[in-house]
């Protein structure tokens, strides 16, 4: 602690370099949690894990929503089928089907399954009641509230589709943070699809081992049907269908190694400055007593300092706008919320200290490497 | 017995090719309490002389017994516990640190121990008063006179309590009145503290507040001066 107080004294002497050093190592922790915002994301909307229990059924082929058109009364058919605990038809309408920033979903679902079936959702603003009570209420994702600036009480329109905002909704799913739910007999016709049509089916099933067994079996009842279908496990249709966004921010990954490298060098140079700036000074301290081991203590602090106070203005920065932007990446109608999170924030600190710690380590050798009387001469 | 006891001591050194030998086969006692001047032109050997008493550099050949403990077979780091401990050091150009106050600047060789704040301020707050800047201590090094500059270098010198004070040309860059006091200030911590000082100068009126004056030229000793 005495050592800290030191080092942090040292980081004031030149102000501007240090100043230049922590807006560097910002800017370069900023990259780094944007790119692990994005995987972090991404993970989260494609990796399955064993509380995932949900299908996706869609018409054969389809590409958009807009092509997958399921009569309604499958319901009742996939509800028979072993292992299926709970069926929720949806409509979906979106304003861009390609890759998109800006991409609007539409969800119709019968609203007095929305609150059972999809426990995760939590009302931010507004009521659930106020979402039953009219039939053109929406709920609308965090997300798109923020970026399209609506509160509960305001209407909206898009796609042709005009709503009222009955609340706002957050999700531990991203796909959650960008979409309207509404009522599914008002989507229908307010899109001018039609009652008795849906472009999907979420199923849910009693176990994580039955999906693949469920997904066979709805497949095959309705395989000479009119209308055929393909059953995926959700994420499984987001991994398949986002490949494309995938392979990009599976890209920026490199992106994001390059930032780390560019903070380890920024830090490493700034850190060797100090110590060349300052070897009569470390001569005096080791003339006092001060041990090499005190020395490289000292060094490592302030890289640790620069990294860390950088790291944090950077990681915080990235966290923060990815916050207030609430950007959003659609693709064939799903959308991934890039979102913020604890486990993002945590990394950037930790790699930003670990950055510093690196960067010292051979200025601090460097520092106590050359003998005193030489450095009580230079 | 004597505090400092240097026997058949020689420093040599490689530079390129040529071995250079600035203290040869030297020997001297220093008695506790007493306060040496070492005067000589450049290159005689006493900055050299000064760094082994000070533990800073090691003798190639030779004993050095300083108050009994033979530091001349001393490792880089035992000699660093043991300049913590046992040395003050006092520079021409003071080296405070230039970001420090007075006080944090006297504070630094006890950051190295396992004093209390409490202890520490009592440590610092004795040492400037002994060179009367109490009323100096929260202020700069920027913000304070050569003279008093330099008495803060001797109040961090002392903080510590060590028995040996080396000190290279403390008055070198003073003018005369604050070189006088830097002076007077010395002799009174071997009068009263009963500090050992090994100082070297190249002023005659600095040497003459010592007890004794030794000449050195060309790594030998050549000349002892008594003062009454």
């Amino acid at each position: 602690m005495k050592l800290f107080s030191l080092a942090l004294k040292n980081l004031t002497r030149h102000r501007l370099r240090s100043l230049l050093t922590v807006m560097g190592v910002a800017a370069g922790m900023f990259l780094y949690s944007s790119v692990q915002t994005m995987q972090e994301s991404l993970s989260g909307a494609t990796e399955m894990n064993a509380d995932d229990t949900t299908l996706v059924v869609y018409r054969e082929n389809r590409f958009c929503p807009a092509t997958s058109r399921l009569p309604e009364h499958y319901l009742e058919t996939i509800k028979r089928i072993p292992g299926v605990s709970e069926v929720l038809p949806i409509q979906i309408v979106v304003n861009n089907c390609g890759a998109s920033l800006d991409v609007i979903a539409f969800r119709g679902v019968p609203p007095e399954s929305l609150k059972q079936y999809n426990s995760d959702i939590k009302i931010e603003s507004g009521s659930y009641e106020q979402f039953m009570k009219r039939s053109d209420a929406a709920l609308i994702g965090k997300h798109l509230a923020q970026k399209r600036g609506l509160s509960t009480g305001d209407k909206f329109e898009a796609v042709g589709v005009n709503v009222y905002v009955a609340g706002i909704i957050s999700s531990d799913a991203p796909q959650d943070e960008n979409v309207a739910y509404v009522h599914l007999p008002f989507l229908q016709q307010a899109s001018k699809i039609g009652l008795g049509i849906v472009t999907q089916f979420n199923v849910k099933v009693d176990s994580v081992n039955q999906l693949d067994s469920v997904a066979g079996k709805i497949d095959e009842t309705f395989a000479s049907d009119q209308q055929p279908t393909t059953t995926r496990p959700e994420k499984a249709f987001f991994a398949e269908t986002a490949k494309q966004m995938i392979e990009l921010i599976g890209f920026t990954r490199w992106l994001g190694l390059g930032a780390v490298l560019a903070v380890l060098g920024l830090v490493a140079n700034a850190v060797l400055l100090i110590v060349r700036g300052r070897v009569k000074e470390t001569a005096i301290l080791q003339t006092l007593g001060y041990s090499r081991l005190a020395i490289a203590n000292i060094v490592m602090l302030e890289g640790v300092l620069l990294g860390i106070i950088g790291g944090a203005v950077g990681v915080l920065g990235a966290l923060g706008f990815f916050h207030f932007k609430a950007f959003t990446i659609g693709n064939e109608g799903l959308t991934l919320a890039l979102s913020p999170s604890p486990t993002v924030l945590l990394s950037g600190i930790s790699v930003s200290l670990a950055l510093g710690l690196l960067a010292s380590l051979y200025p601090a050798w460097k520092a106590t490497s050359r003998p005193l009387v030489q450095s009580l001469c230079h | 017995m004597s505090f400092i006891s240097i026997r058949s001591v020689t420093k040599s050194f490689n530079k390129g090719k040529t071995t250079i030998t600035p203290l040869e086969d030297l020997s001297l006692d220093v008695a506790k309490g007493e306060f040496l001047a070492l005067m000589g032109p450049s290159g005689s050997g006493k900055t050299t002389l000064l760094n082994l008493v000070a533990g800073i550099d090691s003798p190639t050949h030779g004993e050095l017994n300083i108050d009994s403990r033979n530091i001349a077979g001393l490792s880089r780091a035992e000699l660093t516990r043991w300049r913590a401990k046992h040395v003050g050091y006092i520079f021409q150009l003071y080296h405070l640190v230039p970001i420090l106050s007075a006080y944090e600047n006297v504070e630094l060789p006890l950051l190295l121990g396992k004093l209390s704040k409490a202890d520490r301020k009592s440590k610092i707050m004795a040492a400037l008063d002994l060179v009367g800047l109490t009323d100096r201590a929260h202020h700069r090094p920027s913000e304070l006179s050569g003279g008093q500059e330099q008495r803060v270098a001797i109040a961090r010198a002392i903080v510590h309590d060590p028995g040996l004070l080396v000190a290279d040309e403390p008055t070198g860059d003073l003018d005369r009145e604050s070189a006088d006091s830097i002076l007077a200030l010395l002799s009174q911590l071997t009068r009263e503290h009963n500090k050992t000082i090994v100082m070297v100068t190249h002023d005659p009126k600095a040497a003459a507040s010592a007890h004794r004056t030794l000449h050195l030229e060309k790594g030998q000793l050549i000349e002892q001066n008594l003062q009454s």
